[in-house]
């Protein structure tokens, strides 16, 4: 159990920067899953805490000391590799015991040790196994094994499921939660995979370009986004994104047109800066419906481009006259590609971007 | 239709019997070459298992004709002639030779292959560009500075020159490029020391190239033949090699069959090499020539 | 520049580099020195300039083993080459138990010690008495003196050498043929090509950086050769090269010089002529190929 902080932290290659003066605090047994694109500088952060990647700028604390110069392997961290990273010439026991054979720990010491990791994790009739024969899985589950066996303070996981395929990657992401309430260890989890990151998170760190874009619970960062980036990164399919004009604002509300090249809305909004003019309204497929009459106000014009059916859900992928891109969730109507439908925006749903992507929030 | 299907039907008798034609010719080929490329050994084994006395020219020897009398020349080689001795040097050379080539090869390319240090780019170019220059420039050199060393008719003087071989570190970074970063890491982290790493993770990955570079020195080891001739022409430090020249030299009174037995003796041991790892020397031979 | 955590990259390196440096690198560069300079090993070096090379490219010698060397190598390369294919093309046509039989028989003569196989193959050449006089006997052709008639001794030293490297560079052309994907062969067999077009469209063109590969190495290990003459010739510093120089080559001169007559600065220049040899012509088979694969 530890806690984490990073203060000022920044990483470049050559003239490539990858980090940019990040800072976090993570807090004792915490699930922290930092998620984003590739590149995005997630797996050096996380190389960073492990100690695998240098610290130019900055700091990182554990337990409020700095370990910037400990070795690695002294940090009290393990780390759990995409690639599983086992020894293929060591049966899993041996994997398991590397590291406390490494510290020459006594024999029974290390077959308690290891025994009692091969029990959370079920792996008891394998341990004689060489990577070799065993299945992705079984592999997962014997690098966790590994990291376990360290009693680390801190559990670092670098997209440990993609190499899994999806009904596996379910299970396995069940499993994770359930070792993490019994270990009660601080975790950190970096993926790019936005669904993984809901699932597993306490606490979701987006990032991109180098920056952390947000940092939250799950929820909080799909219902009230810092910015348009992280609006559009959580969430699937994505929340669609019309520009717009504010035309007029008035007590309380405003009024912004031009939305998809001819929508007119009036939202209640607080505290707007009247000097903005341009913007951009999120809004999810969840807050769009097919409305039955045109005209009516905060409804669209469209054109369907195509159309996904899911069985339980339907999402009518249609064109505006701008030409932008909106996605509508529906569960009954049935459309074809080229056929005009109307639109209508739940004004409850719709988020406010300025033309740079950070959020407008409304002061109630 | 069943016009067409007639003609399909002759077409691929027509093929099979082409076919077998090809196949009787290929065989034939196949066998005629296989006598070509082993029957001087079979027939070296002939002439040692047979009377003493009965000229090599009578028939070449197609089977062996007596056990006992080979058996004899053989153990009359090791009792009445340093072959013995000679064997003892040969072995110890080529073994010593190994332990060096895969130890300190094995050390270097694990850094060359997995890690950045300064100085690497130019100490790697360097190595690989010896590999272009012909052994003989270096011989006599080497040769000179052996001699000053004070190692002329040592043991070490025959090894110690040859363990930098720059061949067995190319093939082993080959090798040792494939061992995945994430393993490497993985064993840092496990608190594994550099020299941990080494020999714990990398050393066993490796495990199919150390063996074939292994068979490969071996094999050049043991038939090498010009350095231990110029560094040690002392009778003390003879190998099998030079004892078998001194069989072969063109006024030794010795009789075919007693040569060919010593020659025999000193085919032996890489035969049987050959014949227990032949799929792993093909494959390092064959590695070295498609991916260099 | 070097920090504390390069120490134990840099102490891995040290034994191979140190090697290196002592056993390579300082005779490389003492053998420069050397081959300015005359010096026997027990007199004073007296600097000659380029001297030694004059002498030696001024020497009879010199001339008749490179003219050897020449027509060695024209004939050796392409015809080991040929039969190497020939024979991975025979042992890949095979399948499973005899694919691989075939394949170690062809092998057999290259596990064999160099000085083994010149030994046999003296044997068989031997006047009177030997296999390939026995043989000749028989169609009642009378006996040949393989290694001591000028007219036959060059080409009974490449059949040496060809039995010797055949099955080496087939170890290497069969790894390549095998790398080749299926469908090229089953693609060319669709457009109707016979046996004998597959091996000209599809196989060779496939094969050519491994051909490439194994052309150089046969040309640089040819330009090298010394073993084989020298087992098969007098085998001794003062008895090589054979009846009138038939049988001598660069490194066999080279030797000769040095460990002969003692004349190690000549010896050493001998040695850099021949680098520099060796360099032009595999640079000049590299720029070759750079053409052959932009054309």
């Amino acid at each position: 159990m530890a806690q984490l902080e990073i203060v000022d932290v920044s990483k470049s290659y050559g003239t490539v920067e990858v980090l940019k003066n990040v800072n976090l605090s993570i807090s004792s047994g915490e699930f922290v899953v930092f998620v984003g694109p590739s590149g995005c500088g997630k797996s050096t952060l996380l190389r960073m805490i492990s100690g695998l990647e240098e610290i130019a700028d900055g700091e990182i604390r554990l337990d409020g000391k700095v370990v910037n110069r400990v070795d690695p392997a002294r940090r009290g961290v393990a780390m759990v590799f995409q690639s599983y990273a086992l020894y293929p010439h060591m049966t899993a026991f041996q994997n398991m015991a590397f590291s406390l054979s490494m510290a020459r720990e006594p024999k029974a010491l290390i077959k308690e040790k290891v025994g009692r990791a091969a029990e959370i994790l079920r792996l008891e009739k394998l341990l004689e196994r060489r990577p070799g024969e065993l299945s992705g899985g079984q592999k997962q589950r014997v690098a966790i094994g590994r990291a376990i066996v360290r009693e680390p303070k801190v559990f670092l996981f670098d997209e440990p499921l993609s190499n899994l395929d999806t009904e596996l990657r379910v299970q396995m992401r069940a499993e994770l939660i359930q070792l993490h309430d019994k270990l009660g260890t601080t975790m950190i989890y970096v993926t790019h995979d936005q669904v993984e990151a809901m699932t597993l998170a306490d606490k979701m760190v987006v990032m991109n370009g180098g920056i952390i874009q947000q940092c939250g619970s799950p929820l909080d960062l799909y219902d009230d986004p810092d910015n348009k980036f992280v609006a559009g990164f959580i969430g699937s399919p994505k929340m669609n994104f019309l520009r717009a004009t504010v035309e007029a604002v008035h007590g309380g509300r405003i009024t912004v047109a031009d939305v998809g090249g001819g929508g007119r809305f009036d939202l209640p909004f607080a505290g707007f800066n009247a000097s903005v003019r341009e913007v951009e309204l999120g809004i999810r497929p969840d807050y769009v419906e097919i409305a039955s009459e045109v005209g009516r106000p905060g409804t669209l014009e469209t054109k369907v481009a195509f159309v996904e059916e899911l069985g339980d859900v339907t999402y009518i992928h249609t064109d505006t006259a701008s030409g932008e891109r909106l996605v509508i969730r529906s569960n009954k109507a049935r459309y074809r590609g080229g056929a005009q439908c109307v639109a209508s925006l739940d004004p409850a749903g719709i988020l406010l971007f300025d033309r740079s992507g950070a959020r407008i929030r409304s002061t109630h | 239709m069943s016009a067409s299907l007639t003609m399909i039907g002759q077409r691929t008798q027509a093929a099979g019997w082409d076919f077998s034609v090809w196949t009787v010719l290929k065989w034939a080929v196949a066998i005629c070459l296989t006598v070509v490329a082993v029957f001087p050994i079979v027939w070296m084994v002939n002439v040692v298992f047979a009377e003493p006395g009965v000229p090599v020219s009578i028939n070449p020897r197609l089977v062996p004709t007596s056990f006992s009398h080979g058996v004899e020349k053989i153990r009359m080689i090791f009792t009445e002639t340093p072959y013995l001795r000679a064997y003892y040097v040969s072995i110890a050379y080529s073994l010593l030779t190994i332990a060096g080539v895969l130890i300190v090869g094995s050390m270097a390319a694990f850094e060359f292959a997995l890690f950045e240090f300064p100085g690497k780019r130019p100490m790697f170019a360097v190595v690989m560009l010896s590999l272009m220059v012909p052994s003989a420039v270096t011989l006599i050199p080497r040769y000179l500075l052996t001699a000053d060393l004070g190692w002329l008719n040592t043991m070490q003087g025959l090894v110690v020159p040859g363990l930098a071989s720059a061949f067995g570190l190319f093939m082993l970074i080959q090798f040792m490029k494939s061992i995945p970063k994430e393993m490497i890491e993985a064993a840092r982290l496990d608190g594994a020391s550099h020299f941990q790493i080494y020999l714990h993770v990398a050393l066993p990955l490796s495990k199919n190239a150390l063996v074939t570079l292994a068979i490969l020195t071996f094999m050049q080891t043991w038939g090498n033949f010009i350095w231990p001739l110029i560094v040690a022409p002392s009778p003390q430090l003879y190998t099998v090699g030079q004892v078998v020249g001194l069989f072969n030299a063109p006024f030794s009174h010795v009789t075919v069959d007693v040569v060919m037995a010593a020659n025999l003796l000193a085919a032996l041991p890489p035969l049987i090499f050959f014949l227990l790892f032949q799929r792993k020397i093909v494959e390092g031979i064959a590695m070295s020539g498609t991916k260099g | 520049m070097i920090e504390k955590k390069h120490i134990p990259h840099l102490l891995m390196v040290f034994p191979f580099m140190a090697l290196f440096a002592v056993f390579f690198l300082y005779p490389i560069v003492s053998g420069l020195i050397y081959s300015f300079h005359d010096w026997n090993a027990t007199t004073q070096m007296r600097f000659v300039g380029l001297g030694n090379y004059e002498r030696i490219i001024a020497s009879r010698d010199f001339k008749k083993a490179m003219w050897n060397l020449g027509t060695y190598i024209v004939i050796t390369v392409p015809l080991g080459i040929a039969v190497s294919f020939c024979l991975a093309l025979l042992v890949d046509s095979f399948k499973g138990f005899w694919s691989n039989f075939f394949r170690s028989a062809f092998f057999m003569p290259v596990v064999l010690p160099m000085f083994l196989a010149a030994t046999i193959w003296r044997w068989i050449y031997t006047p009177n008495i030997g296999l390939l006089n026995t043989i000749r006997g028989w169609f009642g052709l009378e006996s040949v003196q393989f290694l001591n008639d000028t007219s036959t001794m060059l080409y009974s030293l490449i059949a040496v050498d060809v039995w010797v490297s055949a099955g080496f560079n087939m170890v290497i052309i069969l790894a390549g043929l095998k790398n080749i994907p299926k469908h090229y062969y089953e693609a060319a067999r669709l457009d109707g090509a016979s046996k004998l077009q597959e091996v000209f469209y599809v196989t060779i063109p496939m094969l050519y950086p491994v051909l490439f590969f194994v052309t150089t190495y046969g040309v640089i290990s040819a330009l090298q050769v010394f073993d084989t003459p020298w087992l098969l010739t007098g085998s001794s510093f003062s008895d090589y090269g054979g009846r009138q120089n038939a049988l001598l080559f660069p490194v066999m001169d080279m030797m000769g010089r040095g460990f002969g007559e003692l004349k190690f600065g000549q010896a050493s220049a001998y040695g850099f002529l021949l680098t520099a040899v060796i360099v032009v012509v595999t640079a000049g088979m590299f720029a070759f190929r750079r053409k052959g694969y932009d054309a």
